[in-house]
């Protein structure tokens, strides 16, 4: 609360004096009528939330995605010609609605795990209003960003298409390759005309998002493995560290039963301990250096078997993922 | 990796990014412009706003408390300087403190002429202060003493106090009570004349810039440089070690408002903009040959002042949100 304190000072700047004792207050009438103080709040709440890194540009996509919805909102959604023009339009609004849920569910880091079920569900609700039977009943969104609790069992679920699309962009912009994240997507493939409950839509979006940030970390592994200038790194290396992962996976997933002990209750046990997986894997490229270490003189000592380059590594490690999601059915 | 360690309160975290303070700011502006700026919705002015502090444009044609309230924003008013005089340092010319000055008054109404007059000592080595300088000179010395001005001035205390023969076990503890009340550049030239300009003892004076430097959390130069300047020479004098650091590399890069001296004629997004501006110009009569910088300048406030044509950035912003970013991304 002391922000907002700071931020009304901040609309009365302690100068004025008395004399402007009615300007000050026309403009605190002004504000509120506005509504600036409560964007401000959702603005604030929302950043203190998502902890980004530069909070300035996430004020300015805020704001953005804040603007256009509520600039689409009016323009778009009112108006009665939406029948005649439907066809056409149905394509650009669902274009439209993804890439809004996209940017809630770029918001905030899984690990920050209550926001992003927030977002997860916002996304959902938003993709959701794009079913043909949502059509004539949609809102535009609240000013603050915030979801209205309104059941979703309105849409139907998200289509198929749709839910496998926003995969695809989760990956391909948390930087994996299409090649890469293929088998990944095979295995929570929905088929295009299927309707996605939240349950299954949460699970592939977490999914992916936690697959691209172990992506990230296995290319960084492989950074760590080879050294830059003497080209890539060793087959028999690799394969120790990729070995020693392999361990460490198997050894998250033995300890699915305290890890749910911190997790949210809703959270799928598996996924928890994929999140897991990637703190091992962290703590296997930097605090347990001597194991690895240990693993790589013993692989060093075996003699040279070729090289191993990061896309042969990335798809190897990639597999170890993969074989741990179930398939969607 | 910030966000594994959330640690931080709220509070730290909103302290830290100076949040508080622009939004402040957004909204006295909004009450000064009402009409003006509503006429979009306040969502939009919100937007607009954080979008042009983002971009490092909200700088310009502020005022002075404005632009150096922030390391964001003294970044960005550097940035924003060389941005619209670049071709100055293309063309060659030196130009003198006042002129400068004049340059700077454009850009902000109310720039101090002390603040320049303490640039150009950096680079005419507090020596025939009324001489000519290159733009490239004047602007990495206006970068450092922009940047980090308080801390440069408890170093030139701590530096007339080595020279005055004080031990610097001594230096440290008066200091502190004296940055706020710091004698301005009248004093300082004052003490010049009675002073000899023979220099200080290197090791000495970094021991007490290090010892500074816990005082001024981050708002110091980075310890390494400072070091390694000191190491380089046997003797140095205040502004020998200011101009080294004008000149440092790795600072520049830790500011991260200039590129690298090298390569600070070039400015590719900025050329085409340019290249796009004179072919209109050279197809309207009787507008030719206005000054490259003039033009340069021009282009900028058309760049810059997202208020003024609101309507037309909207349109941009729907479509190109994406490369906005990207090209930021390397700036923060």
């Amino acid at each position: 609360m002391a922000d907002k304190e700071k931020r009304r000072s901040g609309a009365t700047p302690p100068g004025m004096t008395e004399g402007k004792a009615t300007k000050s207050d026309s403009d605190r009438e002004f504000l509120s009528q506005a509504g600036v103080g409560e964007l401000l709040r959702g603005a604030i709440l929302k950043m203190v939330e998502a902890r980004s890194d530069d909070p300035i540009g996430f004020l300015a996509d805020h704001f953005c995605n804040l603007a256009s919805a509520s600039e689409t909102g009016t323009a778009g959604g009112s108006d009665g010609d939406h029948l005649n023009n439907g066809p056409l339009s149905a394509g650009a609004q669902e274009q439209q609605h993804l890439n809004r849920a996209l940017w809630h569910l770029r918001l905030t880091h899984h690990s920050q795990r209550s926001a992003f079920s927030n977002n997860v569900r916002v996304a959902y609700d938003l993709l959701n209003l794009t079913g043909p039977l949502r059509r004539s009943g949609e809102a535009p969104e609240a000013p603050d960003g915030s979801c209205t609790d309104s059941p979703t069992e309105g849409g139907g679920g998200v289509k198929g298409g749709l839910y496998t699309q926003t995969l695809q962009c989760l990956c391909s912009e948390g930087g994996v390759p299409a090649s890469t994240s293929a088998p990944l997507l095979q295995r929570l493939h929905c088929q295009d005309h299927e309707a996605v409950p939240y349950d299954i839509f949460r699970h592939g979006v977490l999914t992916c998002a936690v697959f691209s940030d172990y992506i990230r970390q296995a290319q960084r592994l492989y950074a760590e493995v080879c050294c830059p200038d003497e080209g890539p790194a060793s087959r028999p290396l690799c394969l120790a560290v990729l070995g020693t992962l392999k361990e460490a996976l198997e050894t998250s997933q033995g300890c699915e039963a305290n890890c749910c002990d911190n997790a949210n209750t809703k959270v799928n046990p598996c996924l928890e301990a994929n999140v897991k997986a990637l703190r091992y894997l962290e703590a296997s490229a930097k605090i347990s250096p001597d194991k690895l270490g240990q693993a790589m003189a013993g692989a060093q000592t075996r003699g040279p078997g070729g090289n191993m380059d990061a896309k042969e590594f990335e798809n190897a490690a990639a597999e170890l993922f993969i074989t741990r999601v179930k398939v969607v059915s | 990796m910030n966000r594994f360690n959330s640690t931080v309160p709220d509070d730290e975290y909103l302290a830290d990014s100076n949040v508080l303070f622009y939004l402040s700011d957004a909204v006295t502006q909004l009450l000064e412009h009402k009409e003006e700026y509503t006429q979009f919705g306040v969502i939009r002015y919100f937007a607009e706003y954080f979008s042009s502090v983002k971009n490092s444009n909200h700088v310009l044609f502020r005022e002075y408390n404005y632009i150096r309230a922030t390391p964001h924003n003294r970044a960005s008013f550097i940035r924003v300087f060389w941005r619209c005089y670049r071709q100055i340092g293309k063309s060659g010319d030196s130009l003198s403190v006042l002129e400068y000055r004049s340059l700077l008054h454009l850009l902000c109404p109310d720039f101090p002429l002390a603040m320049v007059q303490s640039a150009a000592r950096i680079v005419l080595m507090d020596d025939a202060i009324d001489c000519l300088m290159s733009f490239s000179d004047f602007l990495y010395a206006l970068q450092l003493q922009f940047y980090y001005p308080e801390f440069l001035d408890s170093v030139l205390v701590i530096y007339q106090d080595l020279l005055a023969g004080k031990s610097p076990n001594t230096v440290i503890v008066p200091t502190s009570t004296s940055i706020e009340q710091l004698p301005s550049v009248a004093a300082e030239e004052t003490d010049k004349e009675k002073q000899p300009q023979d220099g200080v003892e290197p090791s000495t004076l970094a021991q007490c810039v290090d010892a500074l430097c816990d005082r001024f959390k981050r708002s110091h130069p980075p310890r390494s440089c400072m070091r390694e300047v000191l190491e380089q020479t046997n003797k140095v004098s205040y502004y020998s070690f200011l101009m080294s650091l004008a000149k440092h590399e790795t600072i520049n890069q830790t500011i991260g408002a200039l590129p690298s001296m090298a390569e600070f004629l070039i400015d590719p997004e900025m050329d085409q903009e340019l290249d796009k501006l004179i072919t209109q110009i050279s197809v309207s009569p009787g507008s030719n040959s206005s000054g490259s910088a003039v033009g340069g300048l021009k282009e900028v406030q058309r760049r810059a002042s997202p208020r003024r044509n609101i309507h037309h950035r909207r349109k941009m912003e729907v479509e190109s949100d994406g490369s906005t970013e990207e090209t930021d991304s390397s700036e923060n």
